[in-house]
């Protein structure tokens, strides 16, 4: 089975495309009007949040639409060739041998009780009908290719062996098998660490020019598209708003929805008094309540009442570049360069005393080798070791690091919800790590509070939200009886800026940023003097973060609150926080003032870290640096300096201190804590990650 | 008196529906060699909805199909309606359909009123945009409602379960009766059976004891598997250890063997199913307190009434049910002692909860294990609830789909386990009319008198099939959003 005939021209090429999905009830229109055209050895992003339509986009490309979907207008054309006209035959020649597709979720890609080498050598050996022999020797090759120690080994493990990164990479493996012209990657990175995100992302790069294939790159995050790809299309409720290669897209936008993202992502470079965050107001239409005329009318800063609400709107080029189109009616008209809106710059509250400290706390797990009769030897994870910090009044500490490096074992030791195995946790004048919650006071309780994740599973699903709140009114002892209780209620619901009705509603009825609203209503519930939020922005699409993250900082200055912000996201770190404290492997490895630790000296991990960040900022130029390897795992870790295993700079510490010895905790000027044995010389001489490049 | 033909004035309609039964089954069959042999293609409307055809051809072997069932079901609708109307001119389905004129008027209104407000029921009226689901619902409720009007009321059955007629012995269907006197039903409308006694009244009336018992005893099994199923899979560790192995050695004993053992009259005599029973019923008041507690213990007013309240009418239910002046447990004195179960019954009632609960435990346990790892428990557990009041109101009330359904499926097991019980003479007593001892009767001449065994099979086989359609159904919804 061979390839399709050599074919001059572009790859992909959608021309007004139209999916619409159809329920009982109506028709719902996920892609409108769409068009794109992918060259040869070209990446093109597609950028959107998330119910835009973009997955659809993907979907539509591999006719795979399920029971439901329809294309309803326009073409698909793969190489000059229509995909509809196409018998089921041709397409199953065509998918995963001409156009493969890299999934977010690695470990559902995969099937789990095949090993990875056949699953790899199977896809040569269905299209091209070679022989084992040669189809094993193309999964050496191709696992060679995609950088994963040992090769041979990793062809003869199964899936669940092997860590996340390593599984997304098999997964690329596998869709490059059969050298395919296409690639389409659907937000393929997500689920991974930043670390090992950045790593992913330099592979895919790299394979796709030496492979010479034409990417799709699906993502909501601008960052990572300006990395990978040479042009993108934003999307907007359905439709395409902007097109155009990323130098004018990032620096000349010319559609207000763009701009209005842009404007809603915090950026490491910038300062956020200069440059504030603007949420964008208003929610995300829903598929059969998009308004007439521009779906982003409603909610956009440049909305003319007469004109933008009526009729169709079309891709307009914009003049001085060829292939640069905006769907806006205005945007000749619209000063593009004037400055963002002077925001009403708040005067933050003056740090106060200090509310908590942690000294020395750790926290080891034993985790008993046989589980069904105990006994046997047992094994001791250790999640926190020595975690020492202070935490003042009207003070926002963010916490920073990866999966695995005990920052939420930290937070359950903290709630109570398990007690230290030694140490110190000091709430004001009271020791509370040996008390577990059930014997804390109702007073203790109520001020240490938390905001959890995912919005979608904080709030219990068959309670409505005003009972929600009550409920805790009612545990922290607030109001006397039900009444004052309502009323409370009603009063936080002001806070978090939510209407009242929504007293009566149920959590499946709200959106994700308006339950994490919620959240963080019931956590202020017995005005809490410590929250901890576990990363409470990173499950919202970008444009609600930035809305959520104001209103913490708006309740933060005016209840004088101390917000634990535990994140892997830096940007918003650099935003928010007043201090930083990077964790690795249950140890922190860097803590200081926010300005100590994105600048140099780094931790060589904060350094790594930083530089992994994605930033969707042209002018931005970044050192690149890619950490091998994974986050090793807790219950078995390296000997001496945790990050030894991954640190570039470990060849520059003498006598292999390094791998023999635990670094000290080291105080630099202005309390700026590193725990590394690099000494003072190589630290001074060390370069900022993040510069912005010369005019 | 000549005895009822089985239609009576309704026979012109055998043709047609004779006709349109063939013409119905011919349709699913060429349908089935359509859909193998011809791809089918779905196209868009305009309208917004979907539309398949496959060259015509299996469109249209799709809509001739659904004529001929709309057809059969217009036909059986004819039958009942013409025959409430006609009465025992109608013959023996005439008659039949005029004695279930109460059942049918319930029906009509239940569904009348269902179909206008289903928007503001919840799952029960999403039930009602399921086919399958409607359908079992109505079989369910039709034999809800027997059992009300013929338990309650003493309506549909035309003669005592009991009461033998001399040469009635194993008359066939639509036999008259000899020297009927006036006010008493004139036929035997299913015949009689070996003690001739009315097979039509005994399987109406056998309707009630199943529809008391089976959920009843679901009921309780539920309590007993929620109650200790949700710590079980909430603290995990040693508790659920020693409670799945608990469960594990319930499920292990074989079944019948326990119900043999429950009804001998040595174990009877030494109380043990009372000591059971006393300690399966205090279940539920368990459950009631715990809830309610968890809820309002910071409000202890409050607390303290809700829980006098429940706890007062439960003790007091619980106390005269246990307590029995025939047997071992006599803890109140005669005279307030007004309620008793009958010994057989509540062996039977017994025997199911215990069979059936370590099944729900499990699968309690298992729901539990899965929600426990939710944020909503997490922020439960950070505001400082108690264990109980995660488990019941945070964790059980997001159970509770799965838990519909099993509940359903589980009624139709219980009502199975019934007809075996009764069917091998367990528990219930020999001459009650409960479908399964008379299945049995009936079984004995079943190759020259089938009329006797068949309509309680029936009975008991449509029961069962419209609570797992409902199951279904409800599945199919709950799963909808």
């Amino acid at each position: 089975m061979s390839k399709l005939g050599e074919y001059e021209g572009p790859v992909l090429e959608i021309d007004k495309l139209s999916i619409s999905f159809f329920t009982r009830l109506r028709e719902i229109p996920a892609v409108m009007d769409f068009s794109v055209a992918v060259q040869p050895g070209e990446a093109v992003g597609l950028v959107g949040e998330s119910g835009c339509g973009k997955s659809t986009v993907a979907l539509g490309v591999m006719q795979d639409l399920g029971v439901n979907g329809r294309v309803v207008g326009g073409t698909i054309k793969f190489k000059g060739r229509d995909l509809a006209k196409m018998s089921k035959e041709e397409l199953r020649d065509i998918r995963g041998n001409e156009i493969a597709m890299i999934y977010q979720e690695p470990m559902a890609s995969l099937n789990p009780a095949m090993k990875i080498g056949k699953q790899l050598m199977e896809v040569p050996m269905i299209h091209e009908g070679i022989s084992s022999d040669e189809a094993y020797k193309r999964a050496l090759e191709v696992v060679t290719d995609v950088k994963l120690p040992d090769p041979k080994r990793m062809l003869d493990s199964f899936p669940h062996q092997l860590s996340g990164g390593q599984q997304q990479r098999i997964v690329i493996a596998l869709a490059l098998m059969s050298k395919p012209s296409l690639l389409i990657l659907d937000e393929p990175t997500t689920a991974l660490d930043v670390t090992v995100e950045a790593a992913v992302v330099e592979l895919v790069r790299d394979l796709g020019k030496k492979y010479g294939t034409s990417m799709l790159f699906i993502s909501h995050n601008l960052g990572l598209i300006l990395e990978t790809c040479d042009r993108l299309c934003v999307m907007y409720s359905g439709e395409a708003v902007e097109r155009g290669s990323i130098e004018d897209v990032f620096d000349q936008m010319r559609h207000p929805y763009t701009q209005a993202l842009f404007r809603s992502i915090p950026l490491p470079s910038a300062d956020k008094n200069a440059r504030p965050l603007v949420a964008i107001p208003g929610n995300f239409p829903l598929p059969h309540e998009r308004p007439a005329g521009c779906n982003f009318g409603p909610r956009c800063d440049y909305y003319m009442e007469g004109r933008c609400d009526q009729g169709y709107i079309p891709m307009d080029t914009v003049e001085g570049s060829e292939r640069h189109v905006s769907r806006c009616l205005r945007f000749t008209e619209i000063d593009w360069d004037a400055p963002i809106a002077a925001a009403i710059t708040q005067e933050k509250a003056p740090i106060g005393k200090v509310v908590l400290k942690m000294d020395h706390l750790k926290k080891y797990y034993e985790v008993a080798a046989n589980a069904l009769f105990g006994g046997g030897e047992k094994r001791v994870v250790k999640a926190n070791e020595t975690l020492s910090f202070e935490a003042r009044e009207s003070e926002t500490l963010a916490i920073v690091g990866e999966s695995g490096c005990g920052k939420s074992t930290f937070a359950k030791v903290l709630m109570g919800l398990e007690t230290a195995t030694d140490g110190k946790i000091f709430l004001g004048d009271e020791e509370i790590q040996d008390v577990p919650i059930e014997n804390r006071s109702t007073e203790t309780i109520s001020s240490v509070q938390m905001v959890f994740q995912n919005p979608f599973d904080t709030l219990n699903p068959s309670m409505t939200v005003g009972r929600q709140i009550i409920r805790a009114l009612e545990i922290f002892g607030v109001g006397a009886n039900d009444v004052e209780r309502k009323q409370r209620m009603l009063k936080l619901l002001d806070l978090v800026k939510l209407p009242r009705a929504f007293a009566d509603r149920m959590p499946r009825q709200l959106s994700g940023g308006q339950k994490q609203r919620v959240g963080i209503a019931r956590a202020f519930a017995g005005d809490a003097r410590i929250v901890v939020a576990d990363e409470p922005v990173s499950a919202l699409d970008v444009s609600v973060q930035a809305a959520v993250t104001d209103l913490l900082m708006e309740i933060q200055r005016e209840n004088k609150t101390t917000l634990l912000f535990i994140s892997h996201d830096l940007s918003i770190v650099r935003y928010l926080s007043d201090r930083v404290m990077v964790m690795y492997l249950g140890h922190v490895v860097e803590l200081g003032t926010t300005d100590q630790v994105f600048a140099p000296p780094y931790h060589p991990y904060t350094e790594a870290l930083l530089s992994a960040v994605p930033i969707a900022d042209t002018s931005i130029v970044k050192k690149h640096i890619v950490l091998d390897g994974d986050i090793p795992s807790a219950m078995n870790p390296p000997p001496g300096c945790p990050f030894q295993t991954r640190c570039r700079w470990k060849d520059r510490v003498p006598g292999g201190l390094c791998e023999t010895q635990m670094p000290p905790v080291r105080t630099l000027a202005g309390k700026h804590q590193l725990k590394c044995h690099l000494s003072d010389e190589e630290l001074a001489a060390m370069e900022p990650v993040i510069q912005i490049a010369a005019e | 008196m000549d005895p009822l033909t089985w239609t009576g004035n309704l026979s012109f309609l055998n043709l047609p529906l004779l006709f349109v039964t063939g013409l119905f089954v011919l349709l699913v069959a060429a349908q089935i060699v359509i859909w193998l042999i011809s791809a089918v293609t779905n196209t868009p409307n305009a309208d917004g909805t979907i539309s398949s055809s496959g060259g015509g051809l299996s469109g249209m072997a799709a809509r001739a199909t659904l004529w001929a069932f709309y057809a059969l079901v217009a036909l059986v609708v004819a039958y009942v309606v013409l025959g409430a109307l006609l009465g025992q001119s109608g013959g023996i389905l005439g008659a039949m359909s005029q004695q279930f004129l109460p059942v049918w008027i319930a029906l009509i209104v239940t569904y009348a009123l269902s179909i206008r407000f289903k928007r503001k029921l919840g799952l029960y009226g999403k039930l009602f945009d399921s086919t399958v689901g409607m359908i079992g619902f109505g079989i369910v409720m039709f034999w809800t409602y027997t059992a009300v009007f013929s338990g309650v009321f003493d309506m549909i059955a035309t003669h005592e379960p009991l009461s033998q007629v001399s040469g009635m012995k194993n008359k066939i269907p639509g036999t008259p009766l000899r020297g009927a006197e006036e006010g008493e039903f004139a036929f035997y409308l299913l015949g009689g059976d070996n003690l001739a006694r009315d097979v039509f009244s005994r399987m109406v009336l056998g309707s009630g004891i199943v529809m008391v018992i089976a959920p009843l005893a679901t009921l309780f099994a539920f309590m007993v598997g929620i109650t200790l199923g949700l710590p079980s899979g909430y603290y995990g560790g040693k508790v659920d250890t020693i409670l799945s192995f608990l469960a594990n050695l319930i499920l292990a004993f074989p079944v019948i063997l326990l119900f043999y053992l429950l009804v001998t009259p040595e174990i009877i005599e030494s109380g043990i199913p009372n000591y059971m029973a006393a300690f399966l019923f205090v279940f539920p008041l368990i459950f009631v307190g715990v809830l309610v507690n968890s809820r309002f213990h910071t409000q202890p007013q409050k607390n303290l009434l809700y829980l006098v309240i429940s706890l007062g009418v439960l003790g007091i239910g619980y106390l005269t049910v246990i307590s029995d002046q025939s047997t071992v447990i006599r803890v109140l004195p005669a005279s307030l002692d007004r309620f008793d179960i009958e010994p057989g019954i509540l062996v039977v009632f017994v025997s199911v909860v215990f069979v059936n609960s370590p099944t729900v435990f499990r699968i309690v346990r298992g729901l539990a294990m899965d929600i426990k790892t939710r944020d909503y428990v997490a922020a439960a557990q950070t505001r400082g609830e108690g264990p109980w009041y995660i488990m019941l109101w945070e964790i059980l009330p997001n159970a509770r789909g799965p838990l519909i359904v099993d509940f359903c499926l589980r009624i139709g097991y219980t009502t199975i386990l019934l007809g075996t019980l009764g069917f091998f003479g367990l528990g219930l007593s020999p001459e009650s009319p409960n479908w399964g001892a008379t299945i049995n009767d009936g079984r004995k001449l079943l190759s020259i008198y089938p009329h006797p065994a068949l309509p309680p099979a029936l009975a008991l086989l449509s029961l069962v099939l419209g609570l797992n359609l409902l199951a279904d159904g409800l599945r199919e919804e709950s799963l909808r959003d």
